[in-house]
């Protein structure tokens, strides 16, 4: 059996999951514009971006032999719920024999679920499941809080690129890792390697701070959508994303009611704009845009795949939040025709906006 | 009191049941004209640029209504019509959509969920909103539900007879339409029954002599069971209509061809194409997808429709020859 997963993020987690617990893993190459390609060619045309990035990503770690395909379902209405029978008819179709791992929710079909964990936790004793778990999720926590310094302090970076280069190395570093200690002391290192890069502090006034949100996959994957926060940083702003692993898995795996507070205080936020929860994330992107704005966020960029149903009507109820708090909202849909020319002009003209407006209190103060 | 009914998306499959409702409470009910380029083109102005024809549509009939002095648009929030499947997202929040599109509109909206366990969405927890804001009486409102569900299931019932959405709707006397080859058209109601966005679809297969059977004339344990075949259902249950009214037609002799009418950018239908491109392909039934949006042409509609009902005339007859000449 050689494991295969989605690429979102950092993929290194999930190859540590797999890894720690015996598995062979073939960890899918970071998404190019072969992946597009890939992915393009054998999707629905009106199939979002997200499931042709993954069809693509699977492709490619199929050429490279995975056999086994590890993914979450989920039970809608977003559509990313049934990515996986999707992609299943087609690369069945496309001849490859390969076997689907969907976790759907236990709720729904216990045996199924337990099916799927009993292949993952193969010939691992129960104890190893659980201390492998623990690892992976102390992984995602630490390195979650590694990024988040780094989406702040790349602002004011002196020498451009040090902090990008020192961050793939970190990941390269926490890939190595092999036990909770090790996260630990990889964690020290990362901090005081950041604290050693060469700021040029900016005065706080002049600061400026970025929300992003929108769909999941659009909003984690840089190689995606085109490096936003990379973009954002080196125009001199602090960026804060509304979605990080470590905090998906704290609302959506564990079971424990302190570890949900934060996301159902956003979802209470956006409760005005969109009464239920309408799949995606629909609702917690509004809310979060409410959250960015109540912790003084100069602007928010929203971001989702062509054609995103949940992000749509989150959409739709934009115009009216920046119309009612006279707030700096940039929409930005991707999808294989995205072009980085567009993104950037478009992100430095929002900028200018931003500055201006802060430019403007200044002096009515 | 005045209540707008706008004359899209679901208007074509409980227009009946709402109707009665409000009139049985003592209203009068209003519908938006019927979709026209005015009505499209205010909706493609208002409306996100991105989203499908069919809610730039439904966006256009809502203003509509606002012109007729209305005191109530009525937007209901689908939810759920089965226990586990909900609808599409933009139904979901087709209020909130509403509300964020124009401003001061909150207090002209009456709206309440559905969450139903069939298309019967005449259970009366779902309209327990309606006693206080208009002001109703619990027996009143249960003896309107009553009439209303009666009402419906008549409509239903000669729905699925074969009589078409659009003459039960606008005929006192409907009929029914044969024609020589028989085409299975898979759509939503709102796709196949806007006679403006499809480009009057219907009215092109008479011409041809083209007998259409569309999901709302199956009965529903008739999809269930093809629905079996899958192992998770889709979130969509409209959408697992059509695909179990598809897998129906893939197997059965007496449709000739399967034409697939979508909406430009429809989510649900890009899941669904997968699975009908390739299993209609396994089945050998012939196979097409029509897209519609607000640029469709007319010619063009026609033009692929003909040309893909020519080639199944051809088959067909040449099929039928051979027999003959065997016998």
């Amino acid at each position: 059996m050689k494991i295969t997963f989605p690429y979102m993020g950092s993929p290194y987690m999930y190859e540590k999951l797999f890894t720690l617990l015996g598995h062979e893993v073939i960890t899918p190459p970071k998404p190019s514009q072969k992946t597009v390609d890939y992915g393009v060619k054998y999707s629905p045309e009106f199939a979002c971006f997200p499931l042709k990035v993954i069809l693509g990503t699977y492709l490619e770690a199929l050429e490279l032999g995975a056999d086994t395909i590890v993914t979450s379902g989920g039970n809608g209405p977003c559509r990313a719920g049934y990515y996986g029978e999707a992609q299943k008819k087609i690369l069945r179709n496309m001849g490859y024999d390969v076997e689907f791992i969907i976790f759907d929710e236990p709720k729904k079909d216990i045996k199924g679920f337990m099916d799927n964990v009993m292949k993952i936790k193969g010939k691992s004793s129960w104890a190893q499941v659980i201390r492998t778990v623990k690892i992976v999720y102390d992984m995602a926590k630490s390195m979650d809080k590694i990024e988040k310094i780094v989406e702040t302090k790349r602002a004011y970076e002196c020498n451009k690129g040090e902090f990008t280069k020192a961050w793939h190395e970190i990941t390269e570093e926490y890939r190595r890792i092999e036990s909770s200690e090790d996260v630990k002391k990889v964690e020290r290192k990362a901090i005081e390697r950041l604290n050693s890069i060469k700021i040029c502090e900016v005065p706080e006034k002049e600061k400026i701070r970025i929300g992003i949100v929108g769909e999941i996959y659009v909003v984690m994957e840089p190689s995606i959508n085109g490096n936003i926060e990379e973009v954002l940083n080196a125009y001199g702003a602090e960026v804060e994303r509304s979605h990080y692993i470590s905090e998906w898995i704290d609302f959506n795996l564990i079971p424990l009611p302190s570890y949900k507070e934060k996301e159902h205080k956003i979802l209470k936020k956006g409760e005005k704009y969109i009464e239920i929860i309408i799949g995606g994330h629909a609702k917690q992107s509004v809310g979060a845009i409410i959250d960015f704005m109540e912790r003084g966020f100069d602007g928010v960029i929203h971001l989702k795949p062509f054609g995103c149903l949940p992000e749509l009507v989150s959409q739709s109820v934009i115009d009216k939040i920046m119309r009612e708090y006279d707030y700096p909202i940039l929409s930005l849909s991707i999808d294989e025709q995205m072009a980085i020319a567009n993104v950037l002009t478009r992100i430095e003209a929002f900028l200018d906006v931003i500055k201006l407006k802060k430019h403007r209190k200044k002096i009515a103060r | 009191m005045k209540i707008g009914i706008p004359k899209a998306l679901m208007y074509y499959f409980y227009y009946p049941f709402w109707k009665t409702l409000f009139e049985s409470l003592g209203f009068e009910v209003v519908t938006s004209d019927d979709t026209s380029k005015s009505i499209l083109d205010i909706g493609v102005k208002e409306a996100v640029a991105e989203i499908c024809v069919p809610m730039k549509v439904y966006t256009g009939h809502v203003l509509n209504l606002l012109d007729k002095s209305v005191d109530y648009i009525y937007i209901p929030r689908f939810v759920s019509l089965r226990k586990g499947i909900f609808m599409c997202p933009k139904f979901m929040g087709l209020p909130d959509m509403i509300k964020g599109l124009f401003d001061g509109i909150e207090n002209k909206i009456l709206t309440h969920n559905i969450v139903s366990k069939s298309t019967d969405i005449s259970e009366f927890h779902n309209y327990t909103v309606f006693i206080d804001k208009l002001g109703v009486s619990r027996k009143d409102l249960k003896n309107a539900l009553k009439k209303a569900r009666d009402k419906w299931l008549e409509f239903r019932t000669l729905n699925k007879q074969g009589y078409d959405i659009n003459e039960l709707l606008t005929s006192d006397k409907p009929k029914k339409y044969e024609g020589d080859i028989t085409i299975g058209l898979i759509g939503y109601v709102y796709n196949v029954y806007d006679r403006f966005v499809n480009m009057d679809l219907l009215n092109v297969f008479r011409k041809l002599n083209i007998k259409v059977v569309t999901f709302d004339m199956m009965e529903e344990r008739i999809i269930q069971r093809q629905l079996k075949k899958f192992k998770k259902n889709m979130f969509w249950e409209f959408t697992n209509m059509l695909l179990g009214t598809a897998y129906e037609f893939m197997e059965r002799d007496d449709i000739d061809g399967i034409i697939h009418i979508t909406a430009f950018g429809c989510g649900p239908d890009s899941i669904v194409e997968p699975f009908l491109t390739i299993d209609s392909e396994k089945h050998k039934k012939p196979f097409m997808t029509l897209r519609i949006d607000e640029q469709t042409g007319e010619s063009h509609v026609i033009t692929r429709v003909e040309a893909f009902t020519d080639l199944i005339r051809i088959k067909k007859y040449k099929a039928e020859k051979t027999v003959e000449g065997v016998i």
